[in-house]
This record gives C-alpha cells, sequence and structure tokens, in this order.
C-alpha cells in the first residue's frame, strides 16, 4: 500500500529534506523539481522549448537507457579494435530502449552575467501507434540496469504509462509509404473491395436471417427517402432496437445511415447486402478526426455521385491517417528541433547516446562507424564532449586528476556551489561562471533538484560542467555575442565533434571526417599504460574445459609455440580467451595445428600439449576477425560460447572445409617435423628471449592477464556513473 | 509525514468496501509477504486436488506466424514456444489450489505472486537481460499493473540449475549428512596421508581441549596458534585441512567419522567447485554438536530461502505431485522450465521427459474444451465460459477461502480463478467427478486428457474414434510430405488470387490442392494427390519451367518442403516475415540432425477454413 506512490512520496521527501538542510546550511540551493515531461504536457512544453532551444547558445543532452550490455562479453574492453567497439555500441543501441531523455537549453543572459539553464525530463516510452510492417516493437531490459534506475526512484510506470512515444524518420517513411499504397489499392479497386466481401458465403443460419433483415431495413430506409423527397411523411424505423443500430444523419451533405452495435462479421454482411442488393447506397467507413472509425450507409444519387462519395471518404480517410502518423513521430519532433536549430550539443561520454538517438529517431544505424560518424554528423553538425574536454587541458586535469572524470564528481568539483554533495569547501575551486536555472515560473541561482541519475538533472549537470570548462579554456562569455556560435569559437573547436569511441583505451573519434584522433594534452596524467595490443596478432579461443585458467591456457600454448611466443592471455569471460602471440604468423599456425589434431585421433592428439585445451571436443577458434563477425550478429547469448557457437556453425562449416580438406594429409605429417622443429627453435629462442622478457616483464604491463569478471566490475561502475 | 499513510489507508479502505467482489480476493504476494504466505499455501496445496497456475510475461511473438498453428508439428511448436521462453520474463505468477466437491463446489485459494529477477546475490544470476514487448507492457499497464511495485517489491528466484550453479559461486561451507565408506582398498599414499592428518588433527584436539594453556599470555597463545594451524568458526576452534582431490575428502571425512564424535567436518568449496579443504570443528560436548548441527542447519535454510526465492513454490507444487492445470499449457511449461528448472532442451521429448519428473500431470484446460465442438478454437477464457454459461446448465459454486484477506483492492491474478472455474464447469459438463482418491494417481477419466502440451498434437488419445468424430468436420489429416510453402509473390495476394493464379500455371496444379496465408508474406500449398509436391518442389528447382509457373518463379517465387520450415523452427530462425526465415533456412547449410526429424510424427492437420484468422491478430 505504502508503495502506491512511492516516487512522489520520496522524491517529495528527498526534496524537502535536502531543501530544508541547505537552507540552514549557507548555501541556500533552492529546490523545485525540474520539468517532467509526459504524454499529457507534451505538446506545451515542445512549444516552449522550441522557444528556448532558439535562443539557446547550446543544449546539453543526456539519456537514461534500459540497459546497456546485452551479454557480459559485449561490455568494453581494452582489446576491442575501434570498429569492433562500434559494433558494441550499435548493438546496445539497437537493443536496448530510451526512458529518459534530458534536454537542457542553456541561453547566456548579457545583463545579468549568467546562463539560464531551462531543464526538461522527458519520459519516453516506444508504443506502437500506428501500423508498420515488421515485427512488434521489443527491447531488452538489462536486470542491473533496473535496479539502478530503481536505485535513483525511477518511476517505471511514468514511464511506461504516460512515456512519449515517437516515430524514426525511417519509420515515418515507412509508415506513409504503407499508407499511400493502401490508398492506391484501395482506388485502383472498383468501388469497395468486391472481391474480399465474396469470400463470405453465407450459410449459417444467423447470418441468413440477418442479411434479410438489414436488406428490409435499407429498403425501406430507401423508400421512405425517395418518399420524403416527393413530399412523404419521415421514415419510421420499426423497432426500438434498430432505432440504436441506424440513426440517418447526414455524411457529406447527403443522407446516410449511421451504424452502430455491430459485430466486424455483421458489418462485412452489411457490405455484401449493399453490393449486391442496391445500386444507389453505399458501405462506408469513415475515420473521423477523433480516431475512431465511423460505419455508415450514404445515398448517392448517380454512379458519378457514387464515385465523388467513395473519393472524398478515402481522402478524408487518407488525411486522417496522415495525422495519425503526425502525431505519432511524438518525442522526435525534440530531435528535430535540435538538428534544425542546428545548435550546439552538450553531451558526457556520449557517443552511446549520439548513437541512440540515430537509431530511435533517424534509421537503422549503419554497419560502419564511418558511415554512422558523417550521417551524425550532417544531423547534428556540432557536438562537444564534456568528457573529452575534462581530459584535454592541462589545468582542469589538474583539477580533476585526483578524482573520476565521471559526470556526477565532475559536477561536485566544478560546479560546488551548485552540487550538494560536495561540503567540503576545503576545495578552493571557484566556480567561475554563473548558472541560473528556470523551471517554468520558478528561478533559482543555486538550484539543485536532489535527483542525480534523471535525465534531465544530468543534462542540467553536464550543460553546467561545461560552461565551466569552457571559461578554463579561456572562453570569457562576457565578450560572446548572441550571434556567434559557440561551436566557431577558437579556442573550443579543436575539441568539436571530438568523442571518445572508447573510453577504457582512449580512442576518441572525429565526427567531421570520421577518423581516429589521438588525444590531445595529458594523456601523461590520465592515460595509463595503453596495452599494445596487435589485432593480427590474436587468436580468439572458447569452449574450452572450464576448469582451465588463463594461467594454464598460456602454458599449454607456449609448450608449442615456444616459451615467447604468447605475449598475453585476456579472458573475454569464462568461456572464451584471447591468446596474443609475439607473431601474427602463429595465429594461422595454430588455427591449423589445432584443425589438424582434432581430425587425427591417433596417440600424437592426445599426448600433444593442446590436447588439455582441446578436451571435450567443444574447443574452438578463430583469429580477430571471427571475433568481428561474432560481434556483428543481432544475437545476444550471455556465455560467449554460446553465441559464437550460435553465430558461428554456418561459418565455420563453409569457411574451414574446402581449406582443410586439400591440405589436412600433408598437413597430418608436416605438424609433427614441425613440432619437433618448434622445440628445438623455441629452445634456441628461449634463450635470447629470456632477457628480452624480464625487461619486458619489467617494464611491465605486458604481461597482465585480466580477470574478465574484475574487468566486468570495473566497467559497470564506469557505465553507471557515465 | 506520519499523516500521509494514514490517508491513504483509509482511502483504499473505502475502496475495498465499496467494490469488493469475489475476483478480488487473490492474495497478492510480495517480497514482504512471501515467507508468511509459503507456509498458508503449503497447507491448502495440500488439502487441494488440483492447483491451477497462470502466468504474466513481458511479450509473446513477435511476428504472427511465431504462434503456435494448426500445421505445427509438437517440434516446430515447441521450437516457437521455447525461443519465447528464452526471451521474456514472467512478472507475475498466479497459484490457485483449489479442489471440487461433490455437490459442484469449488473452493480456491487463490494467491498471485509478483515476480522480478533480482540479482540477490550479485552473481549475475537469475537472467543478465530479458526482452520486453510494448505492446504487452501497455496493455499491463491500461490494466494498473504496478510497474514500480514489481521492480521494487517482486520476488525473485533462482532455477534449479543456477542454484547449483551458485552454490559453487558463494563457496559457503556444507555441512555433509553422513559418511558412506568406499570399498576401494587405501593405497599407500592414502594410508600415509591419513596418518598424517590423523595426528595432526589429534594433536590439534588435545591442545584445543588442554585447559592448562589457556593461561598462556597473548604472545604465546597466538605462536601456539600459528603452529597448530588453528582457527576459529564462530567461537569454536576449528582446523583446515587441505586436499587435492575428492578420494582425499573421503578419506579425510571416514578418518573423522572414527576419530572422535565431537568433531563436525565442514566442506569448503574452491573457485571450481571442486573442494577445496575439509574444515574440522571441535565442539565442547554432544549437546554443544548437536546445537552446532543445529546451527549449520538454520544457515543452510536462510541460504536457500534466499537463493531459491520464489522457486520454493514451484517446489511445493512440485513435491505435491499433484494435478497442475493450464490454460495454454505449452506456453506456460516452457516458461517454467526455462525460468525454475534449467535451460531448455533442444527437442520436445527430452522437454516432456524432464517435465514429467517435475510435473507428473499436467492438464490443458483446451484440451477439455475440445471435448465440446464449439470451444474447439475458442481461446479466450472469458469466452468460453460464457458460451458454456449459455448453452449448458452447470453452476459452480465458488468458495473462495483467505483467512486474512489483506488485499489492496488489486485485481491482478484473477485468471487463475476463471481457469479453476471453468476446469470445474468443464468437468460437471463432461461428467468427470474431478476428487482426487489418491495424490499419486489421477482419476481415470481425466487421464487421457494430461500430459498434452501441444493444442494440435497427435498424441495416441486423439487417434480414438471419438476424436476423430470432433476433428472431421473441419480438419484433414495431412502427411507433411504433401505440404510446400511458398513465398516472393506480389505482396497483398489472398490466397484464393494465389490459388487461381496457380490453377492455369501448370499441370501440378490439375488436380485438388489448397492454398492458405500462413502470413502476408508466404503461403502454404497442401497437394492432395500423393507425391505431387515432390514433382512441383522438383519442378520449381529445375531450370526450365516454361509457361506461367515459370513466370512466377522468374518474378521471385520461390518454394520450400515443410522440412525447411522445421529447420528454421529448429533453428530459430523467427524472423518477423516467415519468408524471410525460410530464405536464411535455405541459405544455412543442411544440418547434421536430419536423422531424428525421419522419426517424428510427419503428420498435421489441414484446417478446411482459413488457418489465421486474421481478426484474431
Amino acid at each position: 500500500m505504502k508503495r502506491l506512490y512511492p516516487i512522489t512520496l520520496s522524491r517529495a521527501l528527498s526534496r524537502a529534506l535536502s531543501s530544508s538542510s541547505s537552507t540552514s546550511s549557507s548555501a541556500q540551493s533552492t529546490a523545485f523539481p525540474l520539468k517532467h515531461v509526459t504524454k499529457g504536457n507534451f505538446e506545451s512544453a515542445l512549444a516552449e522549448l522550441r522557444r528556448h532551444v532558439a535562443a539557446a547558445d547550446f543544449v546539453a543532452i543526456d539519456l537514461e537507457m534500459s540497459g546497456v550490455t546485452s551479454a557480459p562479453w559485449r561490455e568494453s574492453f581494452e582489446f576491442d579494435r575501434s570498429d569492433v567497439r562500434y559494433l558494441k555500441v550499435k548493438d546496445s543501441a539497437e537493443k536496448f530502449a530510451v526512458v529518459q531523455f534530458g534536454v537542457c537549453p542553456f541561453r547566456w543572459d548579457s545583463s545579468k552575467l549568467s546562463f539560464i539553464a531551462h531543464p526538461h525530463n522527458f519520459y519516453v516510452f516506444p508504443r506502437q501507434e500506428v501500423p508498420i510492417d515488421g515485427p512488434s516493437y521489443e527491447f531488452l531490459w538489462q536486470t542491473t540496469s533496473i535496479e539502478f534506475l530503481a536505485k535513483y526512484q525511477f518511476d517505471f510506470n511514468a514511464c511506461i504509462r504516460e512515456g512519449i512515444s515517437y516515430l524514426s524518420r525511417g519509420q515515418e517513411e515507412e509508415a506513409l509509404r504503407r499508407l499511400s499504397m493502401a490508398y492506391e489499392d484501395e482506388l485502383s479497386d472498383t468501388w469497395c473491395n468486391l472481391k474480399e466481401v465474396r469470400d463470405i458465403p453465407i450459410n449459417r443460419m444467423a447470418d441468413v436471417l440477418f442479411s434479410e433483415r438489414v436488406k428490409n431495413t435499407f429498403s425501406e430506409w430507401r423508400d421512405g427517402l425517395l418518399r420524403d423527397r416527393n413530399g412523404g411523411s419521415q421514415l419510421q424505423l420499426n423497432s426500438n432496437d434498430s432505432k440504436q443500430q441506424f440513426q440517418t444523419v447526414f455524411f457529406k451533405m447527403r443522407p446516410a445511415l449511421s451504424l452502430a452495435g455491430f459485430t466486424s462479421h455483421q458489418f462485412r454482411l452489411i457490405q455484401m447486402v449493399i453490393n449486391k442488393h442496391f445500386k444507389d447506397l453505399s458501405f462506408v467507413r469513415a475515420n473521423g478526426d477523433d480516431l475512431c472509425s465511423q460505419h455508415l450507409v450514404v445515398y448517392t444519387e448517380s454512379k458519378d455521385d457514387r464515385g465523388m462519395l467513395m473519393k472524398e471518404v478515402k481522402d478524408e480517410n487518407c488525411r486522417v491517417a496522415e495525422m495519425k502518423i503526425q502525431a505519432a513521430i511524438g518525442f522526435r519532433h525534440v530531435i528535430d528541433l535540435l538538428s534544425a536549430e542546428k545548435k550546439l550539443i552538450v553531451g558526457h561520454n556520449c557517443f552511446l547516446d549520439i548513437a541512440h538517438v540515430y537509431s530511435k529517431f533517424v534509421g537503422p544505424l549503419p554497419s560502419a562507424a564511418e558511415e554512422f560518424v558523417s550521417s551524425v554528423n550532417k544531423y547534428f553538425p556540432h557536438i562537444v564532449d564534456t568528457k573529452i574536454l575534462l581530459n584535454a587541458n592541462h589545468v582542469l586535469q589538474q583539477r580533476m586528476k585526483k578524482s573520476s572524470t565521471s559526470l556526477s564528481s565532475a559536477f561536485a568539483l566544478l560546479c560546488p556551489q551548485i552540487a550538494v554533495s560536495s561540503k567540503s569547501t576545503g576545495l578552493t575551486f571557484q566556480q567561475c561562471v554563473q548558472v541560473e536555472v528556470q523551471v517554468d515560473d520558478m528561478r533559482s541561482s543555486n538550484w539543485n533538484s536532489g535527483a542525480k541519475h534523471e535525465a534531465g538533472y544530468d543534462a542540467f549537470m553536464t550543460g553546467c560542467i561545461f560552461v565551466q570548462a569552457c571559461s578554463y579554456l579561456g572562453i570569457d562569455f562576457k565578450l560572446h555575442s548572441p550571434s556567434e556560435n559557440l561551436a566557431h569559437n577558437e579556442k573550443l573547436c579543436k575539441h568539436v565533434n571530438h568523442l571518445y569511441l572508447s573510453w577504457i583505451n582512449g580512442d576518441i573519434i572525429d565526427l567531421s571526417t570520421g577518423n581516429k584522433v589521438a588525444e590531445l594534452f595529458g594523456t601523461n596524467y590520465f592515460k595509463k599504460k595503453y596495452l599494445n595490443i596487435l589485432f593480427e596478432n590474436i587468436v580468439l579461443i572458447w569452449g574450452f574445459p572450464s576448469k582451465l585458467k588463463a594461467r594454464e591456457i598460456r602454458e599449454c600454448v607456449s609448450k608449442v609455440f615456444g616459451p615467447t611466443s604468447v605475449t598475453s592471455v585476456y579472458h573475454l569471460d569464462e568461456t572464451a580467451v584471447f591468446v596474443q602471440f609475439s607473431k601474427p604468423e602463429f595465429v594461422s599456425d595454430f588455427l591449423l595445428l589445432k584443425e589438424t589434431l582434432e581430425k587425427s585421433d591417433g596417440p600424437i592428439s592426445v599426448l600433444h600439449p593442446l590436447a588439455k585445451l582441446l578436451e571435450g571436443g567443444n574447443t574452438h577458434a578463430g583469429n580477430y576477425e571471427t571475433y568481428k563477425e561474432i560481434c556483428s550478429s543481432p544475437i545476444s547469448k550471455v556465455l560467449f560460447a554460446n553465441q559464437a557457437e550460435a553465430v558461428g556453425s554456418k561459418r565455420k562449416r563453409e569457411a574451414m572445409e574446402p581449406k582443410i580438406a586439400v591440405e589436412s594429409k600433408e598437413h597430418s605429417s608436416f605438424w609433427e617435423e614441425n613440432a619437433v622443429n618448434n622445440s628445438t627453435k623455441s629452445s634456441e629462442k628461449s634463450k635470447q628471449g629470456k632477457v628480452h622478457n624480464a625487461k619486458k616483464d619489467m617494464l611491465g604491463g605486458n604481461y597482465e592477464i585480466i580477470d574478465s569478471l574484475y574487468a566486468a566490475e570495473v566497467n559497470q561502475i564506469r557505465t553507471n556513473n557515465l | 509525514m506520519a499523516p500521509l499513510p494514514q490517508v491513504l489507508q483509509r482511502r483504499f479502505l473505502c475502496q475495498k468496501t465499496h467494490t469488493t467482489n469475489k475476483w478480488k480476493t487473490v492474495k497478492q504476494v510480495t517480497k514482504s509477504n512471501f515467507a508468511d504466505t509459503l507456509s498458508d499455501l503449503k497447507t491448502h496445496i495440500a488439502e487441494s486436488d488440483f492447483i491451477a497456475v497462470s502466468l504474466q510475461r513481458t511479450g509473446a511473438v513477435s511476428a504472427p506466424w511465431h504462434r503456435v498453428l494448426p500445421f505445427d508439428t509438437p517440434d516446430t511448436a515447441y521450437s516457437k514456444s521455447r525461443h519465447a521462453a528464452d526471451r521474456f520474463q514472467l512478472l507475475q505468477f498466479a497459484v490457485c489450489p483449489f479442489s471440487i466437491t461433490s455437490a459442484s463446489k469449488l473452493r480456491a485459494h487463490p494467491y498471485n505472486f509478483h515476480l522480478f529477477p533480482r540479482d540477490e546475490l550479485k552473481i549475475g544470476m537469475p537472467s543478465y537481460s530479458f526482452s520486453c514487448q510494448t505492446s504487452y507492457l501497455t496493455t499491463m499497464a491500461k490494466e494498473g499493473f504496478d510497474f514500480n511495485a514489481c521492480i521494487y517489491d517482486g520476488i525473485s528466484y533462482l532455477s534449479r540449475a543456477q542454484e547449483s550453479a551458485a552454490r559453487v559461486r558463494i563457496g559457503n561451507p556444507t555441512p555433509i549428512p553422513h559418511v558412506v565408506k568406499s570399498s576401494s582398498k587405501p593405497s599407500v599414499a592414502d594410508a600415509v596421508f591419513i596418518e598424517r592428518i590423523k595426528s595432526r588433527v589429534k594433536y590439534w584436539r588435545n591442545a584445543c581441549k588442554d585447559t592448562s594453556s589457556k593461561t598462556d599470555e597473548a604472545l604465546v597463545r597466538s605462536l601456539r596458534k600459528l603452529v597448530l594451524g588453528s582457527e576459529e568458526h564462530g567461537s569454536r576452534p576449528c582446523i583446515n585441512i587441505d586436499v587435492c582431490s575428492e578420494r582425499q575428502v573421503q578419506l579425510v571425512l571416514e578418518m573423522l567419522e572414527d576419530f572422535s564424535d565431537d568433531l563436525v567436518p565442514l566442506i569448503i568449496p574452491g573457485k571450481g567447485g571442486a573442494t577445496q579443504e575439509v574444515r574440522v570443528i571441535l565442539t565442547s560436548s554432544k549437546e554443544d554438536k548437536v546445537l552446532f548441527q543445529k546451527e549449520l542447519q538454520n544457515i543452510e535454510e536462510e541460504q536457500n530461502k534466499k537463493v531459491r526465492g520464489f522457486r520454493e513454490v514451484i517446489d511445493l507444487i512440485s513435491a505435491s505431485q499433484k494435478p497442475v492445470v493450464s490454460h495454454n499449457s505449452l506456453n506456460d511449461f516452457t516458461f517454467i522450465h526455462s525460468k525454475f528448472l534449467a535451460p531448455l532442451p533442444p527437442n520436445f521429448d527430452e522437454f516432456m521427459c524432464t517435465l514429467r519428473l517435475v510435473f507428473p500431470h499436467v492438464l490443458d484446460i483446451q484440451q477439455l474444451m475440445k471435448e465440446i465442438g464449439p470451444l474447439r478454437k475458442v481461446s479466450n477464457i472469458p469466452t468460453a465460459i460464457s458460451y458454456l454459461k449459455d448453452h449448458f446448465f452447470a453452476p459452480i459454486d465458488m468458495e473462495i477461502l483467505h483467512e486474512d484477506t489483506v488485499n489492496e483492492g488489486k485485481i491482478h491474478g484473477h485468471n487463475v480463478l476463471s481457469i479453476s472455474h471453468l476446469f470445474a464447469k468443464l468437468c460437471s459438463i463432461l461428467k468427470i467427478a474431478p476428487i482426487q482418491s489418491d495424490n499419486k494417481n489421477l482419476v481415470p477419466a481425466l487421464e487421457k486428457y494430461a500430459n498434452i502440451l501441444t493444442p494440435c498434437s497427435l498424441s495416441p488419445q486423439e487417434s480414438t474414434d471419438e476424436d476423430i468424430r470432433v476433428w472431421t468436420n473441419n480438419t484433414r489429416k495431412v502427411n507433411c510430405e504433401h505440404l510446400a510453402f511458398l513465398w516472393g509473390f506480389k505482396r497483398g495476394m489472398t490466397a484464393g488470387m494465389l490459388k487461381s493464379l496457380l490453377q492455369g500455371s501448370h499441370d501440378v496444379f490439375s488436380k485438388e490442392f489448397d492454398v492458405r496465408l500462413v502470413d502476408k508474406s508466404c503461403a502454404i500449398v497442401v497437394f492432395w494427390k500423393p507425391g505431387l509436391s515432390e514433382t512441383f518442389m522438383d519442378l520449381i528447382n529445375s531450370k526450365e519451367i516454361c509457361g506461367s509457373l515459370g513466370e512466377m518463379v522468374l518474378e521471385g517465387l520461390r518454394a520450400a518442403r515443410y522440412g525447411t520450415y522445421k529447420k528454421v523452427c529448429r533453428l530459430g530462425i523467427l524472423e518477423a516475415d516467415l519468408a524471410r526465415s525460410l530464405d536464411k533456412a535455405l541459405e544455412e547449410p543442411d544440418c547434421l540432425w536430419q536423422g531424428d526429424s525421419e522419426t517424428n510424427p510427419l503428420e498435421v492437420y489441414w484446417y478446411s477454413d482459413s488457418i489465421i484468422n486474421f481478426d484474431d491478430l
């Protein structure tokens, strides 16, 4: 029972608490809720937002999603090449829904020397409001994400019941195309769909009786009409019952009977009776403006008149359907607005956000990052990532180095007056630029809604960080003229359109060129040793006996290819590892050797050092391209081995078999020699290698074995903090 | 702060008095009252003859053809259900133990459990992620479903398979019920090992029992501890013995059994699931030992509750061995299997095997409905009830028994009451006296309906004379070999148009055949004359087809046998359009499992009326 209003109550309480506590302290921050927008107030909020965005210098955005990764191995890892990283982002954006969208326009008020922010928090939910071909709307929830949202008291009821729906540009086009096709089909059919009607045979007694009864009613009504015109008396329908079902009305200037209270089957019978027996009556289904359809039987004077009527009705229906599609665009109006105004968009670590925006509101995500990036650039010409800014500037980095660049900690550090959480006044980090918040009629210069991880508030925080970061970059807003686009500011423009493709390995992509960019400064501050990963040296192994640890796998492989052959082993998850060899040739050697061992059944394959790895017969391997291919699949199994099985069954059979058929014979003898050769070679090598190796060890980082669970955990924290 | 809840409460109470009716007496169970409810449910299950279940999912089918269709074999139907059960989640599980007494009296105890797959143990279980259909969520929202309550207060669970995996992951010490002596003789190495451990334990035990050492000063005590390897388990002293194999575990346990009766061994599992060490705990007396063992038991039960969560209910139902009544049993039990037992097996037979071990009698209400002709195709419970009400005199007096009707004005989970109600009505009409004489066996009259999960399955029962009479008025049995799937024709074509097009296109279509649309993209053709489907397939795959059929092929018409459809289902290539799925399946190289498909029943039913009623969609 007490759960009925959990959000509103607790939010109100927390707000009350926070406001009371903060008023008692000298911070004087005022708390009023930010603007929540749902279905009910969307129209009015949109009109207002149009005004704010048009006047804004930049717009900060933030998204809350129903999840981030569809499987543990789809999380972001250090050994993700940028194209793989994009595939993972693509998978996430395609599978999960946006449940909240924060939009916060910021406008510089030169009279007050402060920014005015208008935080909006939109609840979004993808409801299927117009028929579109294709599968039903589905999306994934990640349980940890739901729990995360629940922790911050996300209102799931508001989202699902009241959330604003949307159509992407692609969906809108599809719906319109479908509509025009239906329209043409209907026009090309003579009169009504006679064929379809003929399909139902009348064989049930009830149907026969019903048809006869309505036939009588219609002919009576028509005769009455004709009499009426000749000066006769008013039509009297015979029973009370039919009075409710048939009502004489005027439709498009013609007399008509409005039909109500029939089943769809009965309507079909009526339509058939009309077509069969009445040349001067037409059955019409009109979709009114109120979106409910009306069934009518209309009297027409001639064949031409009838044709005209049908065309009118169809045009009308088409118009109504178009309006319905227009209405279904819903939240996309906000995105279109941002795009049309060409304002500077500010996000925090926002590559995934942008991918979501693209897939939900523009169209299906392209399969390659370059293509994606160039389309995004057309749609949003200027995007700034605050995480890039924070890591790009020396002064900022010195401030930030002790804390993470996550949204909330950056906010607490850069905007201490606003952030309640940073009580420590010891940080003498002065906020240089004032930010005032306006929600409807309420204004405050020290606003705090107390609702962290609410998209609207997060967008507000992002904007505040951006403003402070700009001032550290040396941008003086006092000198800034409202006509000038902030994105073209010379101090900022080198950071514009740079986004972190992957935060973990510091991959930055330039949206305007599609190129990868090196981090500007301060890599020494933040960038720890990023591992030197050579993707062509990597072999991916999965499905091996579960008890094998990374160390054992390494030993196994080293026994065959020599002690220095393996530079590192990473766990992707408990069922898969990456083994990085010192040379790219080892990859193909390994794959061939594995294939051969599996073919031969003799003692050699049992005693072979790799036998331990191949035990159980489910061990598979592939190169880095295999990994990419598996990542690109729309399937998502929790364990990588299962995923690879689901995706790879086809590829493996196609790709491997012909090659092996040719090579296997010579190879089975070849490998024995090779094994001998290898061992001697490797022993030689190991002598040289040891010294070299020891050095490398001391330098560190090269022999790192990442525990997948640990990595996943870190990643979880990371994504949560964004 | 205080007055507000009171006001709310008062409002609720008012509401309740105004709108109380029998549908609202379904007991709603969440995390907070789960533990208390469980014992009530246990007694109710024990007192009742049947248990009705009904589930609320987050989605069912992504496209019309994904639902189980009349021409599905049990295997394809199972594959479709499995596809849904793997992806979607359960949010509510209604359970209703009920009995039907002689005077058409239904005694029911309905419960509605709210579920949420919360990761209580932080181990990525029970579910990493799950899919939702927005139409389902929207409908639930319209019915007043409280998603916040579900997410905040829903009961979590682990399946049986997940539980055993979780035990390994958590790595809690587990007590050993009793040691079974191994028959094999100890080797020399074993003997050495035993002696070594024995002396160590002996020395440690003596040192612990030695009261004189109590007076030692702290440094000496800690040194002694270090030397002996003695630690503390709670307040009791213990010693950890490292072991290398399960064999050694066995040896240690045997040794301890003989050694002294004040020692309690615990097994500490390692990360990989194997035993890492054996912890031996010294108890001070016989009473203390009993006390300690009780403590261990409590801890374990506590742990179990946390781990199993809602699955306790499933275990209770299973343990009772009572017949389970459901409305759409294939869908329900694929979900139950995948969420509460184990991941779903690849084929239907295996599924039925494991399911029958857990639930020996599953009664699908639709099997009973088939007996009453017009109800054959009714898939909705209220319609069925109102039909029976109009056509038969079978009043059922429903009595709902809840000692404490702590209801919050919610009306969820009443479906389960409708199921028990409909079941009682059907039994009364069909003159079945559903009074269980004993727990193990089903009433003989009900036996022929039990454990038929697929709506159109060809179980032996159906081939009796009686059943065929029911079915022959509009269905015909047809061998799968006589079926072919057609796609790649112009969109918007009706079955009739397609049939007339085909009729003149080639000689193959000169004999009797039928066409039905499966979805907008694909049609199914039945050749009533044996052998013609082969001719047709050969024809369409050959290069020289002429005439209008040839033109249609040029325009993109494709065809496949029923086997391709089976492959689509088995591999789970469930695209939005069946045509696309069939295309994909044809691209896949032929699979290795050709063998098992031969043994399956190859006959399906052909409905003489349209296969899919598009009004239902």
